[in-house]
C-alpha cells in the first residue's frame, strides 16, 4: 500500500510525514513566545482560529537553531487528538512511499533520534526519514518550566 | 396493541430531547416544592400548593414517560402520583417518613430518566415502589399526619377582576395566561371562570384576595375591570388556580445551549472584526479631514456600544440562578448525613446569584465533592462536637455571589479544619514533595490536590467520573477559575471557587513587558497604580512597595517571564488579589483596555503556569492572556528575587 | 449584578389568522390543548399528514377557551389533566355554548384511567384516545372527525 507523504528538510536531512496527518502548511509569520514553556516550543500562532503550539524541530532533535528564512515552513499537523505546528527548514515535495519500502531504523544509523522515527525509506537514492509523529509531539517529561507542576 | 405502541415509540424518539428537557423542568420544580413541603411539615402543616406541584410533576412525567416508552419512569411516577393523590384528597396524613419517601422517589425518578438519557442500564426501583405502596395503603391505620386543611383565606379584601380579551390585546401580548400571572402576583386567586356574554363575546372572571387594592387605571388598559366584592359574597369556586404552578412556563423559551454557543462565537468574531476596524481606521485617520472624521468616530463609538450590549445580552441569556444547584444540595446533604452518621444543617446564601449555565454544569461535580468531603471529613460526629462545646448539628454553608465579572462560590463547614499533619503524612507516603516549614493554606491546598493523594475516597456514588480534589481543582482551572482554601482547626474549613462569569469575551488590560504584549483580565485587577522605582524596598527575598496605609508585595513580570525589562521612569503596577493576598504586579507600560475574545489554550506543550489563554488584538498576532493569580503563586514558589 | 434576579421574559403568541368561510373546506384550525410543550409538539407532528390542518396551541384550559374566541376551530385535541382548569371543564364550557357546541373534541386520556374516560364521554367528548398514542391512529381519528364535523356522541 502506498501512502502520500510530505517531505521536508531539517539540517540537510529529508524527513517525511503522512499527508493525511498534515492539516495544512503555511509560511512562518510571527510566533508569539510562551514564557516558561520547554525550550523546543518556539511559541504559539493562530491557525484557523485556534491557538497552536509551534515546535522548533531543530531544537527538538538537538540540532542547532537558526533564524527562520523565507523557505521555512510551518506544518500544522494533527495527531493523538492534538493540533501542533512543526517549524522546519523547508517543505516542498510530495512523494508516494510504499509501506514495505519503509525499513525500521537501526540504532547505528540514527543514534539518539531513533525514537522520533518510524523508519527509513530510500527514494531515488535519497534517504528519507519517516517521522513518528506521535513520538515527536509526545510530552515525555512533566512540562512547565519553572514553577512546580500541578496536574 | 403492541404494534401501535412500537410505532409510538419510534415516533417519539425524535422528541427525546424535549422529553429530557421537560422532565428536568418538572424535577426542578418538584425539588423546590419538596423543600417547601418539608418546611411546612416541621410547623405541623401540610402545604397544599407544594403538594399540588409535586403531584402535577409526577403526573406530567408519567404521561410523558408513557409517550417515550420509559416504563420504569412511568410506573414509578404512577405510584408516587397515587400516594400524592391520597394525600391531596386528605385520605392520608403526611408524616416525616412520607416526605423522606417522596424525596427518595423524586431522586430515583431522576436517576431513572438520566440513565435512559445516558444510555445506561436503568436502576431497579422495586424497593422504593414497595415503600410508596406501603404508604399509600396506610389508609385508616396511618398515624395522624398533617392533612390538607380547608383553603384558608389569606386575609385582605376580595375583588372580582373581569378580563375581556380582544385581538388588539392579544397582539400586544396580553392574554389570559399573563393576566392570571399578574393576578397571582397581586394576591391569591380564589376562582377563575370563563363566560360567554350576551353579545357572544368572551370574558374571564377572576375572584382575587389581595391586601392592597389594585391600581385600576393600569389594569383597565389591558382590558381588566375590577369590582370590590362584599366580605360575605363568595364567588363559586370553579377552577382553582394552583399557586405558582403554571407560573413560569408560559414566559420562557427553551433554548439549545449549542445555539447560544454559536451566538457567542459569532459575537466573538464580531468583536475581532471591530478591533480590526479600529486598527484600519487608526491608520486612515491622518488622511481624513477632521470634520468628516467626527462622523466616523461617532459611528464607531456607537458600534462599540452596540457590540458590547449585544455581548452582554447574549451572556445574560445563558445565566441561570445558582439556586437550582443549591436546591439539589439539600437532598445530597440529607443522604450524606445519613451515610456518614453526622447531623448536618445546610445554609444557603445567594441563591439568586446568576452564573453561566455552562459553568454551573461544570461546577456541579466539584461542589458536590467538596460538600461530601465536608460532611465525611470536615464535620465531626455529634458526640465529638458536643465534647468540643459545639452544637451537635454541624453546619455546612454554601454561598454564591458575584463581584464584577467574577462569581464566587464558597463551601464552608464549621468542623475540625484540615488536618495538616495527616495530609503531610499521606503526601510523603504517596511520594509527593512536601515543602519544609509550616504550611500555609496555599501549600496545604496544593498537597490536598496533588494527584495520587485523594485515594481515601472510596469509589462510591458519584465516582467513575474522576473524583478527588485533583479533579476538583482541574475542573475549576479548566474554566479559568481558581480554588482557594481557608482552614482553622477550631472554626472549620472554607473552600472558595472563583469563576469568571463571562467565559468567552472579557475586558482586559493590555500591558507590555520588554518587547512582549500581554493581556490581563479586568476582573483580576482591582487597581492600577504608578510607583517610583525608588519607593521599592527589599524585604528578605521579596520586594515591597508602599500601598494605601501599608505595603504590598511586588512581583516584576519581567523577572517572572525571564524577559528584559525596559528601564522606565515610573513603574506601572496593577494590584491583584484581595485582602492579605493582594499583590502588585509590575509591567513596563499599561497600553490600555480592550474587550478581548478569549481563545483557549489547551495543548499540553503550552500549559504553562501563568498563561490562561490567548487572544488576537486585531493584527493577527497572538497575545497571551495572563493568569495573574497563578503567576503570583509561581513567583512566590520560586522565591522571585 | 448583586443578586438581582433577571429572568428573560420572551413570550411568543401564535395567532392563526385564517378567514372563516362557512361551508368551504379551506384550511382548518386544530386546537391542541396540553400543559406539556413536548406533548403538544408530538400531537402536531402526528397530525402533519392531515392536509388541511393548521395549528393553534394552548397550554391551559383558560387559554384554550380564549383561543376559541378568536380563531375558528375545526377540531379540539384536549388533554384532561391540566393544572389550572381540568379538561372536563373546558369540555363542558364548549358544549354549553352555541358558538362552540358543534366543534368535535378528541380527548387524550392516560392509560388505565377509565373513570376519566367515562366522564369525558358523558361530558360530550366526540372521541378519545389513550396516551401513549400511535401517531397514525391520532391522524386517522382527527381526519375522521374533521370530515364528519358536528356533535359528539354524548349529546
Amino acid at each position: 500500500m502506498t501512502e502520500t507523504y510530505i517531505l521536508f528538510t531539517l539540517a540537510g536531512t529529508t524527513y517525511a510525514v503522512r499527508t493525511r496527518d498534515v492539516q495544512h502548511m503555511e509560511m512562518v509569520e510571527e510566533i508569539t513566545p510562551v514564557p516558561n514553556a520547554p525550550s523546543f516550543v518556539e511559541g504559539v500562532v493562530f491557525s484557523r482560529g485556534q491557538v497552536v503550539p509551534v515546535l522548533n524541530l531543530r531544537a527538538r532533535f538537538g540540532f542547532e537553531r537558526i533564524a527562520p528564512d523565507v523557505r521555512a515552513r510551518l506544518l500544522v499537523v494533527h495527531a493523538e487528538g492534538r493540533t501542533v505546528g512543526l517549524l522546519v527548514d523547508s517543505a516542498r515535495e510530495f512523494a508516494g512511499i510504499a509501506a514495505d519500502a519503509v525499513r525500521p531504523p537501526q540504532d547505528a544509523l540514527t543514534g539518539l533520534n531513533g525514537r522520533y522515527l518510524e523508519g527509513i525509506a530510500v527514494l531515488n537514492d535519497r534517504i528519507v526519514l519517516v517521522l513518528d509523529l506521535a513520538a515527536v509531539i509526545d510530552v515525555a517529561e512533566p512540562l512547565v518550566g519553572g514553577a512546580k507542576e500541578t496536574v | 396493541m403492541p404494534d401501535a405502541e412500537r410505532e409510538a415509540g419510534r415516533f417519539s424518539d425524535s422528541f427525546l430531547d424535549d422529553y429530557f428537557a421537560e422532565c428536568d423542568e418538572h424535577l426542578r420544580a418538584m425539588r423546590a416544592a419538596l423543600l417547601k413541603l418539608e418546611t411546612a411539615l416541621r410547623d405541623g402543616r401540610l402545604d397544599p400548593g407544594a403538594l399540588e406541584q409535586i403531584f402535577r410533576g409526577c403526573h406530567s412525567i408519567k404521561g410523558l414517560s408513557g409517550m417515550v416508552e420509559l416504563t420504569e419512569a412511568e410506573t414509578l411516577a404512577h405510584e408516587l402520583e397515587s400516594y400524592l393523590r391520597a394525600l391531596r384528597d386528605a385520605e392520608l396524613g403526611l408524616v416525616p417518613a412520607g416526605v423522606d419517601t417522596l424525596v427518595d422517589g423524586v431522586m430515583e425518578l431522576e436517576r431513572v430518566i438520566v440513565a435512559r438519557r445516558d444510555r445506561l442500564p436503568v436502576p431497579p426501583s422495586a424497593a422504593l415502589i414497595a415503600r410508596v405502596r406501603a404508604l399509600t395503603a396506610g389508609g385508616a391505620s396511618a398515624p395522624a399526619g398533617a392533612r390538607t386543611a380547608a383553603a384558608v383565606t389569606s386575609g385582605g379584601q376580595r375583588w372580582q377582576a373581569t378580563y375581556v380579551p380582544t385581538p388588539a390585546l392579544l397582539e400586544r401580548g396580553v392574554n389570559v395566561n399573563t393576566v392570571r400571572e399578574r393576578l397571582q402576583e397581586l394576591g391569591t386567586i380564589v376562582s377563575a371562570m370563563p363566560d360567554v356574554r350576551a353579545g357572544g363575546g368572551l370574558a374571564f372572571t377572576f375572584v382575587v384576595e389581595t391586601a392592597a387594592p389594585p391600581a385600576l387605571a393600569e389594569w383597565e388598559r389591558d382590558g381588566i375591570t375590577w369590582m370590590r366584592l362584599g366580605e360575605a359574597e363568595r364567588a363559586p369556586a370553579a377552577a382553582e388556580a394552583a399557586p405558582a404552578a403554571a407560573a413560569t412556563a408560559a414566559h420562557f423559551v427553551r433554548v439549545d445551549l449549542a445555539r447560544l454557543d454559536d451566538l457567542m462565537r459569532i459575537i466573538g468574531d464580531l468583536v475581532i472584526d471591530r478591533a480590526r476596524l479600529a486598527e484600519s481606521l487608526a491608520r486612515v485617520e491622518p488622511h481624513v479631514p477632521a470634520n468628516e472624521w467626527q462622523a466616523v468616530h461617532e459611528h464607531r463609538s456607537s458600534l462599540d456600544r452596540h457590540v458590547r450590549d449585544l455581548r452582554h445580552g447574549v451572556m445574560r441569556v445563558r445565566l441561570i440562578p445558582v439556586g437550582d444547584v443549591f436546591d439539589r444540595m439539600v437532598f445530597v446533604v440529607r443522604d450524606l448525613a445519613r451515610e456518614y452518621g453526622k447531623q448536618v444543617r445546610l445554609e444557603l446564601h445567594g441563591k439568586a446569584t446568576e452564573i453561566d449555565k455552562f459553568l454551573i454544569e461544570r461546577m456541579m461535580e466539584p461542589v458536590l465533592h467538596l460538600v461530601r468531603n465536608a460532611i465525611a471529613h470536615g464535620l465531626e460526629g455529634p458526640e465529638a462536637r458536643q465534647r468540643a462545646g459545639k452544637p451537635r448539628e454541624g453546619t455546612i454553608t454554601l454561598r454564591a455571589s458575584t463581584v464584577g465579572d467574577t462569581a464566587l462560590i464558597d463551601v464552608e463547614d464549621d468542623g475540625q479544619g484540615v488536618d495538616a499533619a495527616a495530609v503531610t503524612a499521606r503526601a510523603r507516603a504517596a511520594g509527593v514533595p512536601v515543602p519544609d516549614g509550616p504550611l500555609d493554606a496555599g501549600a496545604l491546598l496544593d498537597l490536598i490536590c496533588a494527584p495520587g493523594l485523594s485515594t481515601r475516597e472510596t469509589p462510591d456514588r458519584g465516582s467513575g467520573r474522576g473524583v478527588g480534589m485533583a479533579a476538583v481543582r482541574a475542573a475549576v482551572q479548566e474554566v479559568g477559575g481558581t480554588l482557594s482554601l481557608e482552614t482553622d482547626p477550631r472554626r472549620g474549613t472554607r473552600f472558595t471557587l472563583e469563576l469568571p462569569v463571562t467565559l468567552a469575551i472579557t475586558d482586559a488590560i493590555i500591558a507590555t513587558v520588554g518587547d512582549r504584549t500581554f493581556a490581563v483580565p479586568q476582573n483580576s485587577v482591582s487597581e492600577v497604580i504608578e510607583v517610583e522605582p525608588a519607593a521599592v524596598r527589599q524585604l528578605e527575598n521579596n520586594e515591597i512597595i508602599p500601598y494605601r496605609q501599608g505595603t504590598l508585595p511586588l512581583v516584576r513580570l519581567s523577572r517572572v517571564f525571564g524577559v528584559a525589562a525596559a528601564p522606565r521612569p515610573r513603574l506601572h503596577v496593577f494590584v491583584t488579589g484581595r485582602g492579605a493576598g493582594a499583590v502588585g504586579v509590575a509591567v513596563d507600560r499599561i497600553v490600555g483596555q480592550k474587550e478581548i475574545v478569549v481563545r483557549t489554550f489547551g495543548d499540553r506543550f503550552i500549559k504553562v503556569h501563568g498563561v490562561a489563554g490567548a487572544t488576537e488584538l486585531g493584527d493577527g498576532r497572538v497575545v497571551l492572556i495572563l493568569d495573574v493569580g497563578a503567576l503570583v503563586r509561581s513567583g512566590e514558589a520560586r522565591g522571585v528575587r | 449584578m448583586p443578586g438581582a434576579p433577571h429572568t428573560p421574559r420572551v413570550y411568543f403568541t401564535t395567532l392563526a389568522v385564517v378567514p372563516f368561510v362557512p361551508g368551504a373546506t379551506l384550511v382548518t384550525n386544530i386546537l391542541v390543548v396540553d400543559d406539556s410543550a413536548t406533548i403538544r409538539r408530538m400531537v402536531r407532528a402526528a397530525l402533519q399528514p392531515v392536509a388541511e390542518a393548521q395549528f393553534v396551541e394552548a397550554e391551559t384550559g383558560l387559554e384554550a377557551i380564549e383561543r376559541l374566541a378568536f380563531a375558528p376551530v375545526g377540531l379540539i385535541v384536549l388533554d384532561l389533566n391540566m393544572p389550572d382548569m381540568h379538561g372536563l371543564e373546558v369540555l363542558r364550557f364548549v358544549r354549553a355554548h352555541a358558538t362552540y357546541r358543534g366543534i368535535p373534541v378528541l380527548v387524550l386520556t392516560t392509560r388505565g384511567d377509565d373513570a376519566s374516560r367515562g366522564a369525558a364521554l358523558a361530558a360530550g367528548a366526540t372521541a378519545y384516545l389513550t396516551k401513549p398514542f400511535a401517531p397514525a391512529a391520532l391522524a386517522a381519528e382527527a381526519r375522521r372527525l374533521l370530515e364528519r364535523g358536528g356533535v359528539g356522541a354524548g349529546r
